[in-house]
Formats: C-alpha cells, structure tokens, sequence
C-alpha cells in the first residue's frame, strides 16, 4: 500500500506529474526569452507558457465532422500519461531514484515512442488532409532518428556494463551510480561520438528547428495540431513541455549526472537542463532553417548514423 | 479588494492572446506591414504575449487586411467560422473599411462589417507597425471583456 502511494507520488507529484510540467514550461519561458533577445527582441514574460496553457483550458473544442472523436480527444490524453510516467523513470542523482517496479531504460525507451505515435494518430483521426502530411513526416522522422538513438542508448549501457564487469546494464540507476564513481561519460574520449549523436537526436525528437519538419507553421499548418483547440490542444503543449524535460533529463542521465546530494543536487540538475536546452535547443532554432523532410531524413541516415555506430564500437573497444 | 478565482482566470488569459491573420484580397502592403510589425524586434508584439498561428482553430485575435472581394468572400466568412470564440476581429489598413483604392470595383463586396462584427479598426494604406501594434494592444482590452 505505501510503496504503491510513494510510486503515485513519483508519477503524480515528484519528479512526474506537476513538477515536471511545471520545470517544462519554465523552460520554454526561458527558451522563448533567449531566443528572443538573440534576435534583439524584447521576448515574452518568463511565463508565458503557463498564460497560454491558462488561456488554452477556457478556450472552446472544437471537434471537426471528419475526425474520429474518441481517438481525436484521447490521443494526447495518451501522450500526457506516458510522459508523466516516463518523467518517473528518470533518476536525478542526489535526489530522486525511481523505483525498480516502474521499469528501466528499456521501458523509458518505448515510453518516449509514444509522443510520436500520439501525433501521427492525432494527425490521422483529424481527417485534413494536412495533418495526413503531418502524419507521414512524423512517421518518415522518427524511423530515421531512432536508429541512431537506440544505438547511443545500447553504447552507453554497454560501457557501464563492461565497467562493472557483467556485460551489459539497462538500469538507469546503476548507469547514474557507476558515473557517480567514475566519472562522467563526457569526459571520456570514447564516448564522444555517442555523445554528438545524441545531440543531433535531441532537436528531431522535440520537433524544434532545423528538424520541425512534421509541424512546420507554413508548410502544413502544424500539421497533427492543425485542428485542435482549447483544452485539448492545450494537453498537447503540456505534453510537449513534459517532453522537453524527459529527453534533456534523459541526455543528463546517460552523459553527466554527477551532482551533489540534496538540495543542491536539485539546483544543479536544473542549472545541466538549462545549460543543455540553450546549447542543444535555443541557439540551434534561432541560427538554422528547416529542412525539407527528404534532407531530415537523408541527414540522419548519414551522420547521427554513422556516429553513432562509431560510439557503439568505441565504447566497446576502448 | 479580494478577487475571485474567475478574475484570476481571465487576467492570465489575457496575457495569451494568439494572432491569426486573414488575406481577404488584400493587395499584400498591409500583410508586409503585419509580418514586419511581428518580426522587427523594435515592434516586437512577442512581449504582448502575442504568437501567429498556422491554425484558425488557435487563434484568439483575428487580423484581417484587404476589401472583401467576391472571390474570397465564401472563404473568409467559412475560414472566421473556424476560429473558436472568444474571440476579437480586427480591421487592419483602410480596405476593410471603405474598400481604399478599390472602392466601387465590381469585383469588391463593400465594407467588412457588413458581413464580420469587427471590433477594432485600423486605418491606414498600409497602416504603420506603431498603429497595428495600438490595434492590437486595443483588441487585447476588448477580449479581456469577453472572456
């Protein structure tokens, strides 16, 4: 019965639920901001997010006469949940070590799959004919990123694994653990090429600049999130939000975790997510264009591939 | 002085109002001017809290520019339909108002109001960016009121 209300918690309360949504949209308040002032505006109030999500939950939804309705309202229902839980899978060292009930890297990895699914179904059970557009550059996106990812995820649990001496980990726990000890990832040589893999992963997978390619504004009218409005549309953004911080904790996680118990193991984490947001996100949206969806998925093929390949072998061989 | 949670509500939302801009055959200067007006960073409408959107279906504030020609008409009103209320309409140029340069045109339908409930106009041929960014600083006062 506790362990159940403690795992609720995790995934309700702390590090899921609310903290997280609210991590997520202080980052975009600070996204928004930065790449404000980089282009030499003055940029949104630092809480903007929150007003918009606010505003979004009053607004009317609108259900098209084509769409699938059940489908069209549960989908980000759908994407929301597995992102909350996902966000309760991922320990923050000096503070937070998720339960081994929830599940490992593993679980993590298909809980990730999820926001991508969530809006090819949203593109599809739409019934436009831009969000069928939307559809198929999300589907042709993620077939080309997730190589490369699940074999950075598969170099970084190898290297703990043969550092402990039984082969393979997927514990994320054990992964943070062995770094605590002997250092981060990111200094070692041999894991650099896994390392830029997954930075070129982190903007496909968020959906920002050069790789916005399945919701570009004047291409196809974002368009999975074309017909939605109000609440639902809002849970979109919630879910992106949550999202953001998934992935960004995620690359924390796998390549520089070391941080000091407690409180200031919290500041810390925080000050590592927006470190890596304004390098791996903000500064790469506002310097680059988007790219048509055969060069996304060309680009991918090529070099986070190759990359990630040559980090597989090195973190083997080294 | 104690305000209810309704009041708190509308506050917040009313610092979010989202941007959609409709072409009702408009000859493009006052559509140069709104897309200036959103991305030189002098008239930056970002910190209003404003964003364009792709989408009707997001918008919370309507900005319409050119005279309603007959070939568009069907599709404006249809496209306004779409925008999910509250929201608020605005004029932008002196098109909507009078039909400008294209006054009396057989192929112009006549004054905007005639078929939208326009909140806000904004005069001009084009307006400057100070003045649609006025409009839409107006147009935010007049949503508060709706929500």
């Amino acid at each position: 019965m506790v362990d159940t209300i403690i795992l609720l918690a995790a995934v309700l309360v702390f590090p899921g639920g609310l903290f997280v949504l609210a991590l997520g949209l202080g980052l975009k308040g600070v996204d928004r901001r930065i790449a404000a002032r980089l282009q030499r505006r003055v940029g949104p109030p630092l809480l903007q997010p929150f007003f918009d999500l606010v505003k979004l939950a009053g607004k009317r939804t609108l259900v098209p006469e084509d769409a699938c309705a059940p489908v069209f309202l549960g989908a980000p229902l759908v994407g929301v949940v597995a992102m909350m839980v996902a966000a309760a899978l991922i320990p923050i060292q000096g503070v937070y070590t998720p339960s081994p009930i929830l599940g490992d890297l593993l679980v993590l990895f298909y809980l990730m799959v999820v926001p991508a699914v969530v809006l090819m179904v949203a593109g599809s059970s739409s019934g436009s004919p831009y969000g069928a557009i939307g559809f198929s550059r999300e589907m042709t996106m993620m077939l080309s990123y997730e190589v490369p990812i699940v074999l950075v995820v598969v170099a970084v649990a190898l290297r703990t694994g043969m550092g402990q001496g039984d082969g393979i980990t997927f514990s994320l726990t054990e992964i943070v653990h062995y770094q605590q000890i002997h250092g981060a990832f990111l200094l070692d040589p041999a894991m650099w090429p896994a390392f830029l893999a997954f930075l070129a992963f982190l903007p496909a997978n968020l959906g920002i600049a050069p790789f916005d390619i399945p919701e570009a504004e004047t291409e196809v009218l974002e368009g999975p999130l074309l017909e939605y409005s109000g609440p639902a549309l809002g849970l979109f953004k919630a879910m992106a939000a949550i999202k953001t911080v998934v992935v960004l904790s995620l690359g924390i996680c796998l390549f520089l975790p070391n941080a000091p118990d407690g409180l200031a193991g919290l500041a810390v984490q925080i000050l590592k997510l927006l470190v890596v947001m304004t390098i791996g996100m903000t500064l790469l949206r506002v310097s680059l264009g988007r790219m048509r969806i055969d060069q996304g998925f060309a680009f991918f093929l090529k070099l986070p591939m190759a990359l990630s390949i040559a980090g597989l072998a090195a973190a083997a061989l080294v | 002085m104690s305000l209810t949670r309704s009041q708190i509500v509308r506050s917040l939302s009313a610092r979010s109002p989202w941007l959609y801009r409709i072409n009702a055959g408009s000859c493009n200067g006052c559509d140069v001017e709104l897309a200036t007006t959103a991305c030189i960073p002098r008239y930056d409408v970002e910190r209003l809290g404003c964003q364009y959107c792709g989408s009707p279906k997001h918008a919370d504030i309507v900005l319409i520019t050119g005279p309603m020609t007959v070939r568009v008409k069907d599709k404006v009103l249809r496209l306004y339909e779409e925008i999910p209320d509250p929201k608020v309409t605005v004029a932008v140029g002196i098109c909507p108002i009078s039909g400008g340069v294209f006054r009396e045109s057989y192929a112009v339908c006549g004054a905007m109001d005639q078929f939208l409930p326009i909140d806000v106009n904004v005069p001009g041929c084009p307006p400057r960016p100070q003045a649609i960014l006025e409009g839409v600083a107006k147009a935010i006062a007049v949503w508060k009121e709706r929500l």
